[in-house]
């Protein structure tokens, strides 16, 4: 349970999920917000991934719950589309993190492309507004700057 | 479980199992959503997560704020000097105007054959800091920092100093959230007050932007006209200003003029707003504001698909 004692520490995960958060919760002006990538997102796949045991399928739930408060959905919308980012990146964790980050970097496009598609068909069931196009873009700026987060992260944490 | 058996991905025992795990949380969130939108004890969740969320907002929302005093703290003396001649002229002029406002107020009351003059309008209001701003085209919302202990209530109007801000559609202990009326999913009940023709303006998730879809080609509405809210819809009194008309636009193959409001207020910009509690007995004022309170789900205005029948006049004789 301490960051530098064990190979998976809940802690760190939560603490980086937690900056993260922060920082995709920053007021930024209109255009710059539109290309603003979920970092939340990106730091929970990138955990449930390289640390499969630490978070859990509870971070993505957790981290989707603040997420629906802070931005004011219905609760349980995002916290079911990261569970489900968690779920994938849990399955598929010793497939992806063995490839290159470009190629990691596909994998997480379409991860979040399937995480923004979750919310839009909740959008559509429970009959609100569901958005222009320009909601997809943050998954293309998100699995952009992939490497970067991948690159700080691993910092963080010993190599395997 | 049907997932768990996944040839590549079985490296230990904990690892294979995460099927259940997000079956449970799935569930979980499905039931978090279906009662939510049924607004039963899911509210009570809400209040005490959006109290957790409070320190956080603040957090976020501290560059913006940090900001904005630097620029206080820099600004001259030279400038502040103009800024106090500038608000003293507009003191003078607002005098003027309450003065007369004063004596319209007293002939509207002997029209409506009143002994004693009309109640006041608002109560009482409540200053409140803006504390972080969410502007995007999918959301317009502000996060104030005086919640259910400043007895602010759910669907709350919300002013600043020159117009229409929005409503509250989240009241937390320390906080509240305001739903501007630009954001995509508000609609404010208006009429224009040149001629009282009574309309709808939509938010468009563009804070400098509202849209009037509701009004038929042949309406009587040009550029400059004020709209003010007509007190339908029971949240907003009557003549709170809501913004100007941009552009009217007649496209001859369409049945619906085409419509651009410009807010009155400066939704995105303002750092203080106000919240108000209405006087019941006021003419203007919108249904009770108790009874707002006392609804399971307080009603935001929707817009109005047919025009009001004179039976639903707010007015009371």
């Amino acid at each position: 349970m301490i960051i530098t004692g064990s190979r998976e520490s809940p802690l760190l995960v939560y603490i980086t999920a937690l900056i993260a958060l922060m920082l995709t919760l920053m007021p930024l002006p209109r255009s710059l917000g539109v290309l603003w990538p979920n970092l939340l997102v990106l730091v929970i796949i990138y955990w449930s991934m390289m640390m499969p045991r630490a978070g859990g399928i509870l971070i993505g739930f957790l981290g989707g719950l603040a997420i629906d408060v802070f931005v004011g959905s219905q609760l349980g919308q995002h916290a079911l589309a990261l569970s489900l980012l968690c779920y994938l990146g849990i399955r598929l964790h010793l497939l992806v993190r063995a490839k290159p980050l470009f190629e990691q970097a596909l994998f997480v496009l379409a991860a979040l492309l399937i995480y923004e598609g979750v919310l839009w068909a909740i959008d559509g069931f429970s009959n609100q507004s569901t958005g222009t196009w320009t909601r997809w873009l943050h998954s293309f700026t998100g699995a952009a700057i992939w490497p970067l987060v991948a690159g700080l992260l691993g910092r963080l944490h010993s190599p395997r | 479980m049907a997932f768990a058996g996944g040839g590549l991905n079985s490296p230990s025992a904990r690892d294979t199992a995460p099927g259940p795990r997000f079956f449970v949380f799935a569930v979980l969130s499905i039931l978090l959503m279906y009662f939510d939108q049924r607004d039963g004890w899911s509210q009570r969740i809400r209040y005490v997560l959006q109290g957790a969320a409070y320190p956080v907002q603040v957090a976020v929302g501290s560059p913006r704020l940090l900001w904005n005093s630097t620029v206080d703290l820099f600004s001259t003396r030279a400038t502040l000097r103009r800024e106090n001649t500038e608000l003293k002229a507009r003191e003078r002029e607002l005098s003027l105007t309450a003065m007369r406002f004063a004596a319209l107020e007293q002939e509207n009351a002997r029209l409506r054959g009143l002994a004693n003059g009309l109640p006041p309008l608002v109560k009482r209001s409540q200053l409140a800091d803006v504390v972080s701003a969410d502007l995007s085209s999918q959301r317009q919302r502000l996060v104030i920092d005086q919640g259910d202990r400043a007895g602010l209530y759910r669907s709350q109007a919300i002013v600043d100093a020159t117009g229409l801000v929005g409503q509250l559609v989240r009241v937390g202990p320390w906080s509240a959230e305001v739903m501007l009326i630009s954001d995509p999913g508000h609609a404010v009940p208006v009429e224009i007050l040149r001629n009282g023709v009574r309309t709808v303006a939509e938010g468009t998730g563009n804070e400098d932007e509202m849209r009037l879809s509701l009004l038929p080609a042949t309406a009587d509405v040009k550029a400059g006209d004020t709209l003010v809210t007509s007190g339908l819809g029971g949240v907003f009194p009557a003549g709170i200003p809501v913004g100007t008309v941009v552009e009217a636009v007649r496209d001859p193959d369409d049945i619906l003029a085409r419509v651009r409001v410009r807010p009155r207020a400066s939704l995105a910009r303002d750092r203080q707003v106000m919240a108000l509690w209405f006087n019941p007995e006021s003419p203007m004022a919108p249904v009770d504001s108790a009874l707002v309170r006392e609804l399971p789900e307080a009603p935001l205005a929707r817009p109005v698909l047919e025009p009001p029948s004179p039976a639903t006049k707010v007015t009371k004789p």
